[in-house]
């Protein structure tokens, strides 16, 4: 031991000789402790403030260090709040760290190729804690980013397991929006989120500005997510962690729609209005028939259960982790939709002689989920909301095959939910391993070389089957007749495909840390990347599965033959694709005395899709930092600490793939410009060759420049801290077809980077800590994040409209737009002005054709006396105005309760769940429509009928809704029983109560305001699943 | 010394990774699999496959047809209503603009099948690669090349007058909004060295049906000269198809407009359909193997028996009465023209004919040589009609050569009616209907029956600009402006081309 301190000792003597030789210290000892647990930490840093001095804690928990009489030395340890401790004499005793929750301004944050200390950032980031994620147990790591880290728009699903969409600082395009994600250095991507267990992570830094990015290049213009897991320490006693969670999942409210009674009494009215006859002629007798929403929703359950162990000896450390997670679905249950996932990691880091560490991490993952049809009114639950109400659950129709049952009025598109989920059969199993093998080598001291070698393996594995499916004896969809006999020319298909994907990332940098002069501090890395990512997929699909049966559902049990009339008896297909980069980078980050900050950072990167003339690009970004509250003149009693930030520089994004003039074979193409290939000779077709793609050598990637200003506060005895970002950006070079002459022909003309958008908005994080007395703790954090955005440019002559949005109501209606002028994916219809009441009314409007009274008058927004598609207009925004997060924690003695709030405020919410066909149930708003003048002048509840010859359902207002939400999206209580209890068994025991999605308040009338998909599909709600209400009770022990 | 070592090698690997691999992010097409321009046109197989595609955009260009008689006395646009196929609507109505979807697409499909030429002539010496891939039969195959080049050129001319003029090489994104119009007269200088480079080349007799042979560029040729008033060297060429005695009129004149008459005993030039290669395409609806204009020409909402031929279409262009009219009575051609829907209904009551009176534009008749009959589609059945376009047929070389020997310098007005009245003899079934005019009231002869040959196979407009009568035939004609389609507005707008008068 005493030979380990003399090390030590002079370890720190050598380090520090150069800069400090001449300086009179005293050699200083201590330990560190965990305070809550009294367990010794060890690989703490100990630092002197104001110099590149340190050291780490031994595995007892003891440093030794040399420091002046009066210095400062900042005791830091992740995980826990970082402590101040002035020097007085050549002991410190015994210093205790608290646990802490939130980010402290003694931590180092993870950014990209290295560590920095929070103080010492001048770019803008988030962060989020271990602590968070244990509380939260989500399912996917984007959800802990929901409301808690500034500046990240997350737009939750309810499917199981499926991708939220996330945003970083605003909207920069109409596809390729995702931010990209780092674990553990490794690049991977936002759907790889699916497969990393979130209770193994240490802590997650969202990168925002340039600044951060940069060192990304080409991959960091949508935000880059920096994940890094845990590990042990080296000679840390072994931990060993059990957490589980067991839950029940409910749908959170249904929708009212009509009951029978009610349902037959409008189709009658329908019918009567358009001229028909009556079709319910008794009402007395329907009931109030089957709601379809409550048979379809169902309980399902929620767990998880992780162990894990860390811990380290002299020459290693280890994490492990073991976890199972079930996620059923609330549409069908367990058995139609889930997602369960399988982690097993081990990071591993060994020292293989005093000077390189071999690091190896590696993490196997299996999937396997299950869906249903979604987000359209024929899926499950559009037909849950869209079908026929009279009709009993179970099928009680003599001779007729089909356990539920069936319409004789909805005979196509919308089925018996119920018969549609029987009838849904799919498997999906993934296996995943992702990790990376890293030696990292000190030449000299504060110079490491790094070579890491990152990757991650996917093997995909998915299965379908249609079955031949009898949906009542009038309906026109049906593939088995009524007495359970084939439909001639249907047939039941099973189809199979395999993916895979092998991706891989070297990298190779070097750290240098260096001194001048005492104060000029430098922190500089240098390094080179290697980037392929690569893949392939095969399918085959095959008809005539023995006894229409899942259990037989396999392309080997399968009989289908095709013949000269099927050719889709027997089809396959196999595809493969990879991308290659290649970068630079270097980044060199400067303080002096750490009151004055500056970095800068520079990437080239070179991508195997770029045009031939521009192979490379480089990104540049500089910051700067001044911490005011180090200057002498800075004297408050009530500011802690004050730094004022900003930083400028350029990024990118790669959405771009390889272009050439390409030679197409073959007979026709089926291509949006049908450049199609070969001709006739008599009756004879003979297939030719033609030149089918051409090349812009000029095609780049898309060029963002980002500024940020910001600044960091903390005040009234530490207790409060702000954080404070204003941005913007402009995105350049977005991918659009430029107008080209005609008589270039049909070749499709590529695509050229000529779009650009504009970003604006600001990013805040404020927390309080306070503790009370001895027991009562209270922590609490505010977020608030906000954007505006703007389409700037298309193409070339600016007319460009990307639509999307896409649903059907009786007609095929896109509802979003991608537009010179306007927000990203703005809804796009009429406005509306109230409903006609009389014909006299109708005369005096602007020409509409088909108008009746009680029909929605629309406004004449070009002024040209009549209602045409050229007043289509903006009728909403479905991205959220600004987003806030609210956070509260309270501890009393050995119980723990927070409540986290999210709100969305301004996002609008199309409806298109809604089918409108003659026959379809209808939404209880119907009961309200107008009957003559007078009655209401309500849009969304115009006269009712069969016949609309005003197209009442088109794209307007009608269907646009204030989807602004308040979620309680968790509720935690818990209890950790006290240490004399528990400590001849566990080390730790805490027990609590969960509820997640606890409360939504909001104006929406459907399932749930909160709709995510692609900028063009955000807040088009098709009939989305929707998230679930969770209870869950579990134990976190500590071994 | 030892760890020295270690830590020089590191540094070195470490540089040198640093300044190597810039290979890594170099493309080629190969490693997905792709060909490329650089790895094809390497065989004779590759030639002749590339060569069948220059063909293609033939099928594309199918609305030329229809717009040759609705433009015309001899048909109106019909539809359902008055915004149903506007682009065909604003024609008829003579309120056509430079917005128009039917010419913006002839005008791209025309380019495209230019460019497709181009490309074979660009490496006809040599590939892409710079190797000379020679083979027998390749200079005939590059007369089917310029035949076809020639005849794109021809339909833009005769559509759009003065138009960009290419002949080196496919265009690429950088040749854009670079070329501006060049003369009429140039682009038909350019076509009669295609077509006579065509005719040195070409063989008599093609083992393909469809295949160009050195007779159809002839026959183009010489109409190419009477679109000129070169009707010397126009009676020259057509009198060398003629005394090749390749063809002749079969006397059921209806019989070549069935499918079993396709590429028939007076087929000249035919633009080939088939439903043998089904098409699904929608957004590219008129650009598969099946002939839509078909079933654009089909009677809306037909119902009958098995027996009954025809299938349904949307009722547009439809043949006026005025053209009805001008058949005299005992002219077979007459029912094979124009098919009175009630009268065949009422001639044929086995049929139990339904179906819906033509909605918009009604004339009560349909244009029975391109109207679609059961059987003959397939895939998405409204894409994939097989009727081919006669394009030229040997009738039409000898009604040509009538009117280049009546107008030629020393008229030759023996030949012209021998000519007029082959086709006469054949229309009537006898000699009693043979033309005896000459002269001037030869020609006016000659025109109208040009009239009641090529009815609804969309000459009439182009001949009565040709002829001077269009003012005084077509209602809403205006002259000066009339002669030719506006210039698409998107080529003007994007191209900076200039318009055509008055539009």
């Amino acid at each position: 031991m005493k030979c380990k301190i003399t090390i030590l000792c002079l370890v720190i003597f050598l380090g520090t000789f150069l800069q400090q030789a001449l300086a009179q210290n005293l050699s200083v000892t201590g330990s560190v402790k965990n305070k809550g647990t009294g367990e010794s930490l060890a690989g703490a840093t100990i630092l002197v403030e104001g110099s590149a001095t340190s050291t780490l804690t031994d595995a007892n928990g003891r440093f030794a260090i040399s420091a002046a009489k009066g210095s400062v030395l900042v005791i830091s340890y992740t995980g826990m709040t970082t402590l101040r401790y002035t020097v007085t004499g050549s002991t410190t005793g015994e210093i205790q760290l608290e646990e802490s929750a939130t980010t402290n301004l003694g931590e180092v944050i993870v950014v990209g190729y290295g560590v920095q200390r929070v103080t010492k950032v001048s770019g803008a980031i988030s962060t989020i804690r271990a602590a968070d994620i244990d509380k939260l147990k989500p399912v996917r790591t984007e959800e802990i980013l929901q409301g808690r880290a500034s500046g990240v728009n997350v737009i939750q699903s309810g499917s199981p397991g499926s991708k939220p969409t996330v945003l970083i600082r605003g909207i920069p395009s109409f596809s390729g929006t995702d931010p990209v994600v780092i674990i553990d250095g490794v690049p991977q991507t936002l759907t790889d989120f699916n497969s990393i267990n979130p209770i193994d992570i240490e802590s997650i830094s969202v990168l925002k500005d340039a600044a951060t990015t940069a060192i990304y290049g080409v991959k960091g213009g949508n935000g880059v997510i920096v994940v890094t897991t845990k590990s042990g320490r080296k000679n840390q006693k072994a931990e060993i962690t059990v957490s589980s969670n067991y839950g029940v999942q409910q749908v959170m409210n249904t929708i009212g729609v009509l009951n029978a009674t009610e349902y037959a009494a409008m189709i009658n009215e329908g019918s009567v209005t358009a001229g028909g006859n009556i079709i319910f002629p008794n009402l007395s007798t329907v009931g109030v028939g089957t709601n379809w929403q409550n048979e379809v929703f169902k309980n399902a359950t929620f767990q998880t259960h992780t162990i894990s162990a860390r811990g380290g000896s002299d020459k290693m450390s280890y994490f492990l982790s073991a976890g199972y997670l079930n996620q059923g679905g609330i549409v069908g249950g367990n058995d139609k939709s889930r997602f369960n996932r399988g982690n097993f990691t081990a990071n591993l880091s060994f020292n293989l002689t005093s000077k390189l560490t071999f690091i190896v991490n590696t993490t196997g993952v299996l999937l396997d989920s299950k869906g249903v049809q979604e987000n359209s009114f024929n899926s499950v639950l559009g037909s849950a909301l869209n079908f026929d109400p009279t009709v009993s659950v179970l099928n009680t129709v003599p001779n007729t095959v089909g356990k539920y049952g069936f319409s004789n009025l909805l005979l196509s598109e919308i089925f018996n939910p119920l018969t549609k989920l029987e009838n849904t059969y799919n498997k999906n199993i993934g296996n995943k391993l992702y990790g990376k093998f890293e030696l990292q080598y000190e030449v000299i001291k504060n110079l490491t070389l790094t070579s890491r070698f990152g990757y991650t393996k996917y093997d995909g594995n998915a299965k379908g089957f249609t079955p031949l499916v009898f949906y009542g004896p009038l309906n026109v969809e049906n593939s088995m007749n009524a007495d359970g006999s084939q439909v001639a020319g249907r047939f039941n298909t099973v189809s199979h495909e395999k993916t895979s994907n092998f991706n891989y990332t070297w990298e190779t940098f070097g750290n240098y840390n260096f001194t001048v002069a005492n104060d000029h501090n430098f922190e500089t890395v240098l390094g080179v990347s290697v980037a392929k990512t690569s893949g392939n997929a095969a399918g085959a699909s095959r008809q005539d599965v023995p006894f229409n049966s899942w259990e037989f559902a396999d392309f080997t049990a399968a009989t289908g033959n095709n013949t000269a009339t099927n050719s889709n008896a027997v089809a396959g297909y196999y595809y493969q694709y990879f991308r290659r980069n290649l970068s630079y980078f270097t980044r060199v980050n400067y303080d002096y005395q750490s009151k004055y900050l500056a970095s800068f950072t520079a990437r080239r990167d070179g991508s195997y899709a770029f045009g031939s003339d521009n192979k490379f690009a480089n990104f540049l970004s500089g910051s700067l930092g001044w911490v005011a509250s180090s200057e002498d003149f800075f004297k408050s009693d009530f500011i802690d600490y004050l730094k004022i930030r900003g930083s400028y520089g350029s990024i990118g994004n790669e959405n771009v793939s390889p272009q050439f003039v390409g030679i197409v074979t073959g007979g026709p193409s089926y291509g949006p410009t049908a450049n199609s290939n070969g001709y006739t000779f008599g009756d004879v077709f003979y297939p030719g060759s033609t030149v089918g793609s051409a090349a812009n050598n000029a095609l780049r990637w898309e060029k963002q420049l980002q500024m940020n200003v910001g600044f960091d506060i903390t005040f009234y005895k530490n207790k409060f801290s702000l954080s404070a970002d204003y941005f913007e950006k402009k995105v350049d070079g977005l991918l659009f077809t430029p107008s080209a002459s005609l008589y270039l022909g049909t070749v499709p003309i590529p695509t050229a980077n000529i779009g650009s958008t504009s970003s604006k908005g600001m990013d805040v994080t404020l927390s309080y800590n306070e503790t009370i007395g001895k027991s009562f703790r209270l922590n609490t954090s505010l977020t608030f994040t906000t954007s505006e955005n703007l389409v700037t440019a298309t193409n070339s002559d600016g007319t460009a409209k990307i639509l999307g949005g896409g649903y059907f109501n009786g007609q095929s209606q896109t509802v979003t737009v991608f537009e010179k002028g306007f927000t990203p994916g703005y809804f796009y219809g009429y406005r509306t002005n109230g409903l006609f009441q009389t014909f006299d009314e109708i005369t005096k409007a602007p020409t509409q054709a088909g108008a009746q009274p009680g029909d929605i008058r629309f406004m004449d927004m070009n002024n040209d006396g009549a209602i045409t598609a050229a007043d289509q207009t903006k009728i909403g925004d479905p991205f959220p105005d600004f987003t806030l997060g609210w956070n509260v924690g309270l501890e009393y003695k050995n119980f723990d309760f927070s409540v986290f709030t999210y709100a969305s405020v301004g996002n609008d919410v199309y409806r298109a769940y809604e089918r409108n066909a003659n026959y379809s149930n209808k939404s209880r708003d119907v009961l309200g429509r107008w009957t003559g003048p007078g009655t209401t002048n309500d849009v969304r509840t115009p006269r009712y009928s069969f016949t609309d010859a005003n197209s009442n359902i088109r794209v307007s207002e009608r269907y646009v809704e204030d989807g602004s939400f308040v979620k309680i999206k968790n509720l935690q209580l818990g209890y950790t029983f006290p240490e004399r209890m528990t400590k001849n068994v566990f080390s730790r025991l805490r027990i609590y109560a969960q509820v997640r999605n606890a409360f939504t308040f909001t104006k929406y009338t459907g399932f749930d305001p909160e709709i995510s998909g692609g900028i063009l599909d955000t807040g088009v709600d098709r009939g989305a699943y929707p998230q679930a209400r969770t209870f869950s009770f579990g134990l976190d022990i500590k071994l | 010394m030892k760890k020295i070592t270690i830590k020089i090698t590191t540094l070195f690997l470490f540089t040198l990774l640093l300044g190597s691999c810039k290979k890594w992010v170099d493309y080629n097409p190969r490693e997905d699999f792709r060909i490329t321009e650089l790895d094809y046109l390497q065989s004779e197989t590759d030639y002749r496959t590339m060569a069948i595609s220059v063909y293609t955009p033939l099928q594309w260009i199918n609305q030329v047809v229809p717009i040759g008689d609705i433009a015309s006395d001899n048909a109106v646009s019909g539809g359902e209503n008055a915004s149903d196929v506007l682009s065909l609507q604003q024609i008829d109505d003579y309120t056509h603009t430079p917005v128009n979807s039917a010419l913006t697409e002839i005008w791209q499909s025309a380019y495209e099948g230019i460019n497709r030429a181009n490309y074979m002539t660009q490496y006809k010496a040599a590939n892409v690669a710079g190797k000379a891939i020679d083979f027998a039969g390749k200079e005939a195959l590059y007369g089917e090349v310029y035949f076809i080049r020639a005849y794109y050129y021809f339909t833009l001319v005769k559509m759009f007058g003065d138009v960009p003029l290419f002949v080196e090489k496919r265009l690429s994104l950088t040749e854009s909004k670079s070329l501006q119009r060049t003369a009429k007269a140039e682009v038909y200088k350019q076509i009669e060295i295609d077509l006579n480079a065509a005719i040195a080349v070409l063989p008599a007799v093609q083992q393909q049906k469809g295949r160009i042979t050195k007779y159809a560029a002839q026959a183009l040729l010489g109409k190419v000269f009477l679109y000129q008033n070169k009707f010397d060297a126009a009676a020259t060429v057509l009198e060398s198809v003629i005394t090749a005695n390749a063809f002749t009129l079969p006397s059921n004149f209806a019989a070549t407009f069935l499918a079993a008459g396709e590429n028939g005993p007076e087929s000249v030039f035919e633009i080939q359909y088939s439903n043998t290669s089904p098409y699904y395409n929608w957004p590219g609806y008129n650009r598969g193997q099946g002939n839509y204009s078909a079933q654009q020409c089909g009677i809306r909402g037909l119902n009958g028996t098995a027996a009954m031929p025809y299938a349904a279409g949307w009722s547009t262009n439809l043949p006026t009465q005025n053209l009805a009219a001008a058949y005299e009575a005992g002219d077979q051609r007459k029912a094979v023209t124009v098919l009175d829907i009630e009268a065949y209904k009422t001639a044929n009551p086995s049929f139990n004919i339904t179906y819906q009176v033509a909605p918009y534009k009604n004339t009560g008749l349909y244009n029975q040589k391109y109207l679609p009959r059961k059987g003959e589609t397939s895939g998405q059945l409204e894409l994939n009609y097989t009727n081919n376009f006669r394009i030229i047929r040997f009738a039409e070389v000898l009604l040509m050569a009538a009117e280049a020997y009546n107008r030629s310098t020393t008229p030759n007005d023996t030949k012209a009616r021998d000519y007029l009245n082959r086709v006469r003899q054949r229309a009537f079934g006898d000699l009693l209907h043979n033309s005896s005019a000459s002269g001037i009231a030869l020609k006016q002869v000659i025109w109208d029956e040009r009239r009641l040959e090529l009815g609804m196979e969309g000459d009439r407009f182009f001949d009565l600009v040709r002829t001077g009568q269009a003012a005084t035939k077509i209602t809403g004609f205006v002259t000066g402006k009339h002669e030719v389609f506006p210039i698409p507005q998107l080529e003007v707008s994007i191209s900076g081309l200039t318009q055509n008068n008055l539009y």
